[in-house]
C-alpha cells in the first residue's frame, strides 16, 4: 500500500532487471557493518506488495561524480547525478550484478562493482552509492521501514553515508540521534511538521552539516542521507520520501446525547401492527366459524 | 371445512410470524440498508508512482452548507485525539471538523472527511442531527479558506455499527475525489453514552 515518491526521478529504468532483493553481497571494500543494519531492518519489513516484488530506489551520495549504473550488464541509469534519487522500481526477487562506472566508461573499469546482489521479496529498499567512513566508494542497501504510522505522525530516518566520523543529529539544538556511524541509520516517528536539524561530530558541538529545515509530512517517511566527505569539505544531505504510510483514526465518536436514537423505523411498527391485526382478525373469524359447527 | 380452517389457521400463523418478525427487528434492528451507490474504493489499486512536483497548497474547508437540512455550519481543521487515536470531532456541537491529515477541499483524489456531532448530552442537538435524512441527489456546498467553493451531490447514505465500519475506505487518500460526512446514529446505549452506529454520507463533486 505504501507508495514511494522520490525527490527526483532520473535516468532510464527500462533496462532495470526486474527485481532487486535485499541482501547485497558487496564485492567492494568495507562490507562489514552494513550487514547488521540491512538484516535487522529486513526482519522488520512487512510484506507490502505482490509476492516476490520489491520496491527499489537508487540514491547517489558520492559528490562530484556523475555515473552510469549497469544492472546485469544493461545500462540502467545514464549520467546519474550526485545527490539524486532514482526510482522506485518494482523488482522481482533475485540476484543482480551491479556495476557503477564514470559516464561512458566500460563496465570493465568500475568505480563500484557488486556481484550477485541478492534482492529479497516484498521489501522496500534503497541502494545507496556513497563513500565509506574512510572515503572509498561503495554501495549499501538499506531496507526502508514502511510500517503504517499513527494518524498525525511522520517518520524521520537519518542515514550516515558520508566519509566522516561518528555524528550526533540534533533537532532544535538537542541531540536526538547519538553516535551514528557509517553505514548505519537512526529513526523516529514524530508529530508531522517542520523540524530544524543539524549534524555535529559525536559528543561535540562542532557542526558538520549546518541546520536544515525538514518538512515532515503526515503519513510519510523522510529519509535523510548524510553524504560527501568531511575531509573534502563536501558534506551535505540527500533526501528521499516515501508516501502512503498514513494511518486511519480509530473511530468517529460524534454523539453522547441519545436524542437521535429514533428507535426502529416506522415500517417496523407498521408491520408489527399489521401482523397483530391479521392474527386477531383471522383468529376471530375462525372462532366464529367454529361456533355453529 | 377442515380445509378452510387449515387455511385460516395458517393465516393466523402468518400474522403471528409477521408480528414476531417485526418485534425481533425492532429489538435487534440492523442499520438501515444503504441507499445509492457506495463510494468508490479504488484503494490498494496499486502504488502510484509520482514525481514529486510541488503539490498545490492544501485548501482547508471552512464552511459547509446543506440546504436540504437548512444547515450552514463552520468547519474547523482537526486531527486525532492524542489519547484515544479517534477522530477529534470538535467539542462544540455547532462546529464540524475536517480531517486535516487527509485530502483538502482542492484535492484531486481521495476522501475529504468532515465529521460532526449528532448531539451531545450537555449541548443538545448537533449540526449533524439530521444528517441521516440526506439521500442521493441532495446538493452540498463547501467553502474553502481561500474563498473558493466546491459543490457536491450526495450519492450514498450508509449506516455501520462502529465496530464494523470500514474506516480505511472513508479515510482513503486515493481513488476518485469525494466528500465524506460522518456522524453517529442508531440505537443509543445510555449506560456508556454511545451510539452504536456511524452514519456516513458520500457525495461526489457536482457536474
Amino acid at each position: 500500500m505504501a507508495t514511494e515518491q522520490t525527490a527526483r526521478v532520473f535516468g532510464n529504468w527500462k533496462g532495470f532487471p526486474m527485481s532487486i532483493r535485499l541482501t547485497l553481497r558487496r564485492a567492494a571494500a568495507g562490507a562489514g557493518a552494513l550487514g547488521a543494519v540491512a538484516a535487522a531492518t529486513l526482519l522488520a519489513a512487512p510484506p507490502a506488495h505482490a509476492a516476490g516484488t520489491s520496491k527499489v530506489s537508487v540514491v547517489h551520495g558520492i559528490p562530484g561524480q556523475p555515473v552510469d549504473v549497469y544492472v546485469n550488464g544493461k545500462k540502467t541509469l545514464d549520467n546519474f547525478q550526485p545527490s539524486k534519487v532514482a526510482g522506485p522500481l518494482d523488482l522481482p526477487a533475485g540476484n543482480y550484478d551491479i556495476v557503477i562506472v564514470k559516464p561512458g566508461d566500460p563496465v570493465t573499469s568500475p568505480i563500484i562493482k557488486v556481484d550477485q546482489a541478492a534482492v529479497p521479496a516484498d521489501a522496500n529498499i534503497s541502494l545507496v552509492a556513497h563513500l565509506t567512513a574512510d572515503g572509498k566508494p561503495t554501495l549499501t542497501p538499506f531496507v526502508n521501514d514502511t510500517k503504517t504510522l499513527a494518524p498525525g505522525k511522520a517518520r524521520l530516518v537519518v542515514r550516515h553515508t558520508a566519509a566522516a566520523p561518528a555524528v550526533d543529529v540534533r533537532a532544535g539544538g538537542q541531540p536526538v540521534f547519538k553516535n551514528l556511524t557509517n553505514p548505519n541509520e537512526a529513526k523516529a516517528d514524530l508529530p508531522a511538521g517542520t523540524v530544524s536539524a543539524d549534524v555535529v561530530l559525536a559528543g561535540t558541538s562542532t557542526v558538520a552539516i549546518p541546520v536544515t529545515d525538514l518538512s515532515l509530512a503526515e503519513g510519510t517517511s523522510t529519509i535523510v542521507y548524510a553524504v560527501g566527505s568531511a575531509e573534502g569539505k563536501t558534506l551535505g544531505v540527500v533526501a528521499q520520501t516515501i508516501t502512503g504510510l498514513h494511518g486511519t483514526p480509530g473511530g468517529v465518536p460524534s454523539g453522547s446525547g441519545g436524542a437521535a436514537d429514533r428507535g426502529p423505523a416506522a415500517w417496523v411498527y407498521l408491520a408489527g401492527a399489521l401482523g397483530l391485526l391479521t392474527a386477531l382478525a383471522v383468529g376471530f373469524a375462525l372462532r366464529k366459524s367454529r361456533v355453529p359447527a | 371445512m377442515s380445509r378452510t380452517r387449515a387455511t385460516a389457521w395458517s393465516a393466523v400463523a402468518a400474522g403471528i410470524v409477521t408480528m414476531l418478525a417485526a418485534t425481533f427487528t425492532a429489538c435487534a434492528q440492523q442499520p438501515a440498508p444503504p441507499t445509492g451507490t457506495p463510494p468508490t474504493a479504488a484503494s490498494s489499486a496499486g502504488p502510484a508512482l509520482e514525481v514529486s512536483a510541488t503539490p498545490a497548497a492544501a485548501v482547508a474547508p471552512t464552511g459547509l452548507k446543506i440546504d436540504r437540512l437548512k444547515l450552514d455550519v463552520k468547519v474547523d481543521p482537526v486531527g486525532v485525539d492524542d489519547k484515544t487515536g479517534d477522530f477529534a470531532v470538535p467539542p462544540s456541537v455547532d462546529v464540524v471538523g475536517w480531517y486535516k491529515w487527509g485530502p483538502a477541499l482542492n484535492a484531486t483524489a481521495g476522501s475529504i472527511v468532515i465529521a460532526g456531532h449528532v448531539d451531545s448530552a450537555e449541548q443538545g442537538a448537533g449540526a449533524f442531527f439530521h444528517l441521516r435524512d440526506l439521500g442521493p441527489g441532495d446538493p452540498i456546498t463547501v467553502t474553502g479558506a481561500d474563498g473558493s467553493t466546491r459543490r457536491f451531490t450526495v450519492t450514498a447514505r450508509e449506516v455501520y455499527p462502529k465496530a464494523k465500519i470500514p474506516l480505511e475506505r472513508y479515510f482513503a487518500r486515493d481513488g476518485t475525489v469525494r466528500l465524506t460526512l460522518i456522524t453517529c446514529g442508531g440505537p443509543f446505549d445510555a449506560s456508556i453514552r454511545h451510539y452504536r452506529d456511524n452514519v456516513v454520507i458520500t457525495a461526489q463533486p457536482a457536474a
